[in-house]
């Protein structure tokens, strides 16, 4: 049920980055009563070059590992990682790839500026050191401690430390974690301005929404595996369908039930309240057919979350608790959201 | 070695103030109060004074002091993400570690110039090569205390754990025979603690191995002192570095 889209090369015939058969196993601490975690397990994934594609899963789906093994932070345990055909400690080292990483990972008494002069002197060359700077939005807060700063500026610098070799691939770690909304909406306005000009990116993060609204392709897994990948708006239909329900009277609602369940695409049809809650892959002829000849009104269309898509998908949870809570505060596309409200 | 990261290390570690003057102030006070005003301060012992062995203990202590905390605040930003943020850069491992050294020892050199300064002034006598060894092995043998402040900083994962370092270089230095000179039962087992072959090291171009109560400890004593410790510093850090690196 994969449709992998074909990645492009560039003249070296080498993708940005390639996958084969990637595994990590953790051992557990001598003494305690763990058995052995499998938190990659078996993943293949190619990524062409200029391609945003956003890796999509719930917590403890295997991302951060998935993700250290292709910066190099971390050895498989077996299988292989390649970065633009190298191994991506190489990548590294030559520029090529650089990352933001989850919260933390700043000392917190150096200042902004002596962050970026610190991570800029490890590189042969780099883009000018205030430029650099003045690109983040950072240029105000330059003198001051990172201990200071709130922490969308401090992803702002981690952002700037990320762009400081130029390089061809950006890896970020659910960079948007931990931040208020206005803070979130600012990173990724920062990101399609800096990071669109055929830098191949790729992204973590297990909001439906970010992966949505910046990436071309979806890669989501879940327990260590790709369930799906193809194009973001190919996984979300697939991932979802549609949910349309509208207010109908209850001597019609049995014929109307018939009738809906007779259409093709429609998967379930309840009652609920005075309402009909029809799920449905084709929703605009759910729509039609409920606000014409069944005499339908208010009707409504929604999406699905990340919830949703994962059974959806793959037919069970996403498991771990963690799931679909995401941390301060920020809602995940939990239960439906409108998307549209038709004509 | 990046010269522009070393200094920008050093600017930052420099910037507490209040944990610079403990390790630079506390061990020049002490010598003050236990070697340049006792009576006995001016007896000779060996190629030198009572206070030059005074100065010697008092340095090494301060010495200890300084690496031991960058040792231990090395381990904690490493765990803290900074290990990660520097895995995304060039840097090697291995050129991480030569300029931590090296900051290590900058900062371990203050406390003993310091002292030593003092030394001089407030009659602290030896002959010149007692000065000059005595001084150099002050310095290379803190090393051997940035691996411990790694290995607690490592094991504990906690700023705490590395602050309650600082106290046990106090403990280890009354059983090392640094801050009072021990005899008998106590004296032999100081023998077996981390501090006492690295002070005794420092004061062997002084003393020559001789003891206050008048024994005499040939070179190796130290020096098998020195490289068990070590072992068992290096040992448990590479334990625990290696264990911190799977996440769970």
């Amino acid at each position: 049920m994969h449709t992998t889209p074909s990645p492009t090369a560039d003249s070296s015939g080498e993708p940005a980055i390639e996958l084969r058969d990637l595994v990590k196993t953790f051992q557990p601490l001598r003494g305690s009563t763990d058995t052995v975690v499998t938190a990659v397990d078996g993943i293949d994934l190619t990524v062409g070059h200029g391609e945003v594609v956003a890796f999509l899963g719930p917590n403890g789906a295997g991302k951060t590992t998935t993700l250290d093994m292709v910066l190099g932070l971390t050895e498989p345990t077996s299988g292989t990682a390649r970065v633009f055909g190298r191994p991506p400690r190489s990548a590294v080292i030559g520029g090529h790839v650089s990352a933001v990483l989850q919260t933390g990972g700043l000392l917190r008494d150096l200042t902004m500026r002596e962050t970026v002069r610190m991570i800029a002197s490890t590189y042969a060359a780099t883009a000018p050191v205030d430029e650099v700077i003045d690109r983040a939005g950072l240029a105000a807060l330059s003198g001051r401690r990172v201990s200071k700063c709130s922490g969308g500026e401090q992803q702002r610098l981690r952002f700037a430390l990320a762009l400081l070799p130029d390089p061809r691939l950006l890896v970020l770690d659910e960079p948007t974690a931990g931040m208020d909304v206005t803070a979130r909406h600012e990173f990724w306005q920062t990101m399609h301005a800096d990071a669109s000009a055929g830098r191949t990116v790729l992204f973590a993060t297990h909001y439906l929404e970010e992966a949505d609204a910046f990436a071309h392709r979806i890669v989501l897994v879940a327990g260590g595996r790709v369930v799906a990948d193809g194009p973001t708006a190919e996984i979300r239909s697939r991932a979802s369908g549609r949910t349309v329900t509208a207010v109908v009277s209850d001597d019609a609602a049995a014929p109307a039930t018939a009738a809906l369940l007779r259409l093709p695409g429609v998967t379930d049809v309840k009652r609920r309240g005075e309402r009909l809650v029809v799920t449905a892959s084709d929703s605009d002829a759910v729509a039609r057919l409920l606000l014409g000849e069944l005499g339908g009104r208010d009707l409504e269309i929604t999406t699905a979350g990340l919830e949703e898509a994962f059974m959806a998908l793959t037919g069970r949870s996403p498991g771990e608790p963690s799931a679909g809570s995401p941390p301060d505060g920020i809602p995940a596309r939990r239960g439906a959201v409108p998307a549209e409200v038709v004509r | 070695m990046n010269a522009t990261f070393t200094l920008l290390e050093m600017r930052r570690i420099t910037r507490d103030w209040s944990g610079m003057f403990f390790t630079a102030v506390l061990p020049a006070f002490f010598y003050l109060i236990f070697g340049a005003t006792v009576d006995a301060k001016g007896e000779s012992i060996g190629n030198g004074n009572v206070a030059m062995y005074v100065m010697i203990s008092m340095a090494a202590y301060g010495a200890v002091t300084a690496t031991t905390s960058i040792g231990g605040q090395a381990a904690l930003e490493r765990q803290q993400g900074w290990g990660r943020q520097l895995g995304l850069t060039p840097l090697p491992d291995s050129s991480y570690i030569a300029m931590k050294a090296l900051i290590a020892m900058t900062v371990a050199a203050v406390p003993i110039l310091l002292t030593y300064a003092l030394g001089v002034a407030t009659g602290a006598r030896g002959t010149a090569s007692a000065w000059l060894l005595s001084g150099l092995l002050c310095l290379v043998g803190s090393a051997v205390f940035a691996v411990y402040g790694l290995l607690i900083g490592t094991a504990f994962r906690s700023e705490a754990a590395v602050g309650a370092t600082s106290g046990t270089m106090v403990i280890f230095a009354f059983l090392g025979n640094l801050f009072i000179p021990l005899s008998g039962v106590l004296l032999t087992i100081a023998k077996f603690t981390p501090l006492y072959g690295y002070a005794a090291l420092a004061r062997y171009p002084l003393t020559e191995g001789y003891l206050t109560d008048g024994s005499q400890d040939p070179l190796w004593v130290p020096v098998l002192n020195v490289v068990a410790w070590l072992t068992v510093f290096g040992l448990g850090a590479v334990h625990f570095v290696r264990r911190g690196r799977e996440r769970q």
